[in-house]
């Protein structure tokens, strides 16, 4: 709020405002020395101040002369005027036409610094706009840098455009204010990429004509100028794929995002030779009167800092040049990678690869990217398919409710058409927004997952109603089948993996403490995992009773012998993968019993909280969930307790029990067929742990008191136990 | 605080002084140069100040810079960077003078 109101007040308040207070005709009247004397007969620690002023409201107070909270007293400690654009082209001190190659190079390499370190989450005005030649390129006279300052403006524009839209990024992730720049929206898109273009050609005969020819003399002054001619070549036609490839992703055709891959392939082609011409660009002066900013010509870090709110970072630190082309190249890949998004038409698929992306801690571009591919105009998805239309697949693919086969009487029924409609309908909103949520940066995922529960278990109570309507349907019309709980297992499913997303984040987020681990994991495997397993072997029962149906009927039309074929059941990997994870939690959670057994695991002294708070806590989200029913922490004390078992284990048998499950795991991931990396990472701490458990339950190292290690390298949410 | 009531006359008279300046209009220069220009809210024994809705105005030499203030809001100025203090004449006067007979 701070700084909306500093800037949006500039005109208004301060114009008018302010000489009125320092004109002349107010007189002001020195009392200093009063003051001073006055304050000195107050009392040490008394402060003097207006009734309805406090200490609460003076701890609030920006602390002036302190560097990091006075914005302003860097600005003047600088032993150099901040001259902005105009003044700096009135007084010389910045050139307009008559640019060397070097400086061209150097500048333009400065702003794709600039550019990165605002992508990266710091404002435009301490990145961008320290570039006094984007303030505006209708003053720049040298061609290839007014086409390069209007490039990057739109750039800028149209990423900010896609982030705003999107609607994914946070404080820590984004800086959407442009301080009142104008991001060259005189010029249209289609003149800037020409304006491009036509640089790119002339540079182009010039890189030609300096080019070597056979049998000639190379002079080394003209071959320093090939070099050059071709660094500016590349960097003119790096920005102008760039932002081709961004307008590409404006437009509403599918095709249009291959042609953004096309575009993004080309620019990464270019990054090696932009990387290996660095060292032609101009490079910055260190100003030694501060040990301050590198100064660079056309470059001002200070000349925005008074339109900065009174409480901001200082100085954004600007990237080196050298991991310039390091970012641009994983930016290019994850760019790339969003674009191939649109062969996924499976909701569950694509689902999948919003996680799987996330999962690589993307940029806020290429997150924001993701999401308006998806939902264009928050229509359509890939601006082709209605998103009812998606939904209805996926419950195809997962349940085939009888309701959706066009075998089966409901599917033209009036009634059940609307049940099933009107239900499709409300599951399109919280399924845009579970989506919208793997697009935000990790952290904040883990609080919208807990959120978005709450809309799930509306809709997990009208599936189990929907559901129970179509059956009584089903039963007046065709009494041989069933329409049980097809919707309600879909939903279930899906209540169900975010919640296991909920409790493994925590791993990743590094949330839980150690002596934590034994009831998430617990939750995690007894509870979580074991209702997944059964819901998705519902749903695979039920896809075979349709088709058993769709068999039958076809044995009765034609005399065909059904062909007998053993086809891969859909949903197997998916539960072979939950068999895994599932023991995996249960041997994780057997080792922590274990380990506190053996007194080694830290607890803390329970002052003003118990374990049973934290519990409560941690699974606190579930409680809004019907199916599964959350588990109170005394259930879990029951459940867990070790006292029911004759004769209780002891801790070397749960090392043997985790040992075994970690056994279990390994095989039941070796032997899937296809292993992709998240198989092999997992195997990696499934074979050490199982070792390390059997080597526990021997009595190895048992009188050993030092804590174990958790090694969460390997695998985000499994662990390698160390013992030291 | 009972203390209080028995101190010397001339301190109740300096905290009268200065209670009576309290929200009103105050500048300061501080010992960079620039000026800050708002109400002013609190103080203590080292002449720390508070200025509520404060303005910055920079050094009046500057004169590229010149111009707009910025707005700072709640600012605390540390006792030992404060240069001078001035205050409206028209405000000090409805506070019953500051300066006494003058």
């Amino acid at each position: 709020m701070v700084m909306k109101s500093s800037v949006d007040d500039d005109d208004a308040g301060w114009g008018l405002g302010i000489p009125e207070k320092m004109r002349n005709n107010v007189n002001w009247v020195d009392v200093t020395h009063e003051f001073k004397g006055a304050c000195k007969e107050l009392n040490l620690g008394e402060l003097l101040h207006d009734k309805l002023f406090g200490l609460f409201e003076a701890m609030s107070a920006i602390e002036m002369m302190d560097p990091k909270m006075d914005a302003g007293m860097i600005g003047n400690q600088v032993n150099r005027k901040v001259l902005n654009f105009e003044q700096a082209v009135k007084d010389n001190a910045i050139k307009v036409r008559d640019l060397s190659l070097p400086e061209l190079i150097g500048i333009i390499d400065t702003c794709f610094c600039c550019l990165i370190t605002w992508l990266e989450g710091h404002s435009l005005a301490q990145t961008v706009f320290t570039c006094l030649y984007v303030h505006s390129p209708d003053l720049i006279e040298d061609p290839a840098l007014k086409a390069f300052a209007l490039g990057i403006l739109k750039v800028c524009d149209i990423a900010r455009e896609k982030v705003n839209k999107a609607a994914v990024f946070e404080e820590e992730d984004f800086q959407a204010m442009t301080y009142g720049f104008k991001m060259a929206n005189n010029v249209t898109d289609l003149r800037v990429t020409g304006m491009l273009k036509d640089v790119e050609e002339e540079l182009q005969r010039k890189v030609k004509s300096t080019r070597s020819r056979q049998g000639e003399q190379r002079n080394p002054e003209v071959e320093l100028e090939h070099q050059q001619y071709l660094a500016l070549f590349n960097r003119i036609k790096f920005i102008r794929l760039l932002l081709t490839a961004l307008i590409a992703f404006t437009k509403k055709e599918t095709s249009s995002v291959g042609e953004a891959q096309k575009l993004m392939a080309q620019a990464a082609d270019l990054l090696s030779a932009i990387h290996s011409s660095i060292q032609h660009g101009i490079q910055s002066q260190n100003d030694t009167t501060k040990g301050d900013h590198p100064i660079m010509m056309g470059f001002e870090p200070l000349v925005n800092q008074r339109l900065l709110p009174p409480t901001f970072p200082r100085y954004a630190k600007i990237i080196k040049r050298e991991d310039m082309v390091v970012y641009f190249s994983k930016l290019i890949e994850r760019i790339k990678t969003v674009c191939d998004v649109i062969n996924t038409i499976n909701l569950h698929g694509i689902l999948d690869f919003f996680c799987e992306f996330s999962e690589q801690s993307p940029c806020v571009l290429s997150r924001s990217l993701l999401q308006t591919t998806f939902l264009i105009d928050n229509k359509k998805v890939f601006g082709t398919h209605l998103m009812q239309d998606m939904i209805k697949d996926a419950l195809r693919c997962f349940v085939s409710p009888p309701v959706l086969s066009s075998k089966c009487c409901l599917f033209n029924n009036h009634q059940a058409k609307d049940y099933i409609d009107s239900f499709v309908t409300h599951c399109s909103r919280p399924f845009c927004s579970l989506i919208q949520i793997h697009g935000h940066n990790r952290a904040r995922q883990r609080d919208k997952l807990g959120h978005i529960l709450e809309e799930f278990a509306t809709l997990q109570d009208e599936a189990e109603k929907v559901d129970a309507a179509l059956h009584g349907l089903l039963m007046k019309l065709e009494p041989q089948r069933q329409h049980l709980a097809c919707l309600g297992t879909w939903i279930l499913y899906h209540n169900l993996r975010i919640m296991i997303q909920y409790l493994l984040s925590g791993f990743e987020l590094e949330l839980y403490s150690m002596h934590e681990y034994y009831y998430i994991y617990w939750y995690l495997s007894e509870f979580l995992y074991a209702w997944l397993m059964s819901t998705l072997s519902r749903a695979d029962s039920s896809q075979m009773a349709e088709e058993r149906i769709a068999e039958e009927q076809q044995k009765g039309r034609s005399s065909k012998k059904a062909k007998k074929k053993k086809k891969v059941r859909p949903l197997s990997k998916e539960i072979t993968m939950s068999q895994a994870y599932q023991n995996m939690c249960a041997g994780m959670y057997k080792t922590m019993v274990a380990l506190d057994m053996d007194g080694k695991v830290r607890k803390p002294s329970f002052e003003l909280d118990s374990e049973q708070v934290r519990y409560e806590h941690r699974f606190a989200p579930f409680n809004s969930v019907v199916t599964p029913p959350p588990v109170h922490y005394i259930q879990f004390k029951e459940m867990s307790d070790l006292k029911k078992y004759n004769p209780p284990p002891g801790s070397s048998d749960l090392y043997l029990a985790a040992s075994k499950h970690f056994q279990q795991a390994k095989l039941i991931l070796e032997n899937v067929s296809t292993p992709d990396p998240e198989v092999n990472r997992i195997l990696k701490v499934a074979k050490p742990n199982m070792v390390v458990m059997k080597l526990l339950a021997g009595g190895h190292k048992k009188e050993n008191k030092v804590l174990p290690e958790f090694d969460f390298s390997v695998h985000k949410y499994f662990p390698l136990v160390k013992i030291i | 605080m009972a203390p209080l009531q028995l101190e010397a006359p001339s301190s109740s008279q300096a905290r009268q002084k200065l209670e009576g300046l309290l929200n009103k209009n105050m500048r300061i220069r501080m010992t960079d140069g620039r000026t800050l220009v708002g109400l002013f809210l609190c103080t203590d024994r080292d002449c720390n100040v508070i200025l509520g809705s404060a303005q910055e105005f920079l050094k009046s030499s500057d004169m590229f810079s010149q111009g707009e203030p910025r707005v700072l809001g709640l600012a605390m100025i540390p006792g030992h960077h404060v240069v001078s203090i001035e205050v409206e004449a028209d405000t000090l006067a409805d506070a019953q003078c500051f300066r006494g007979s003058h």
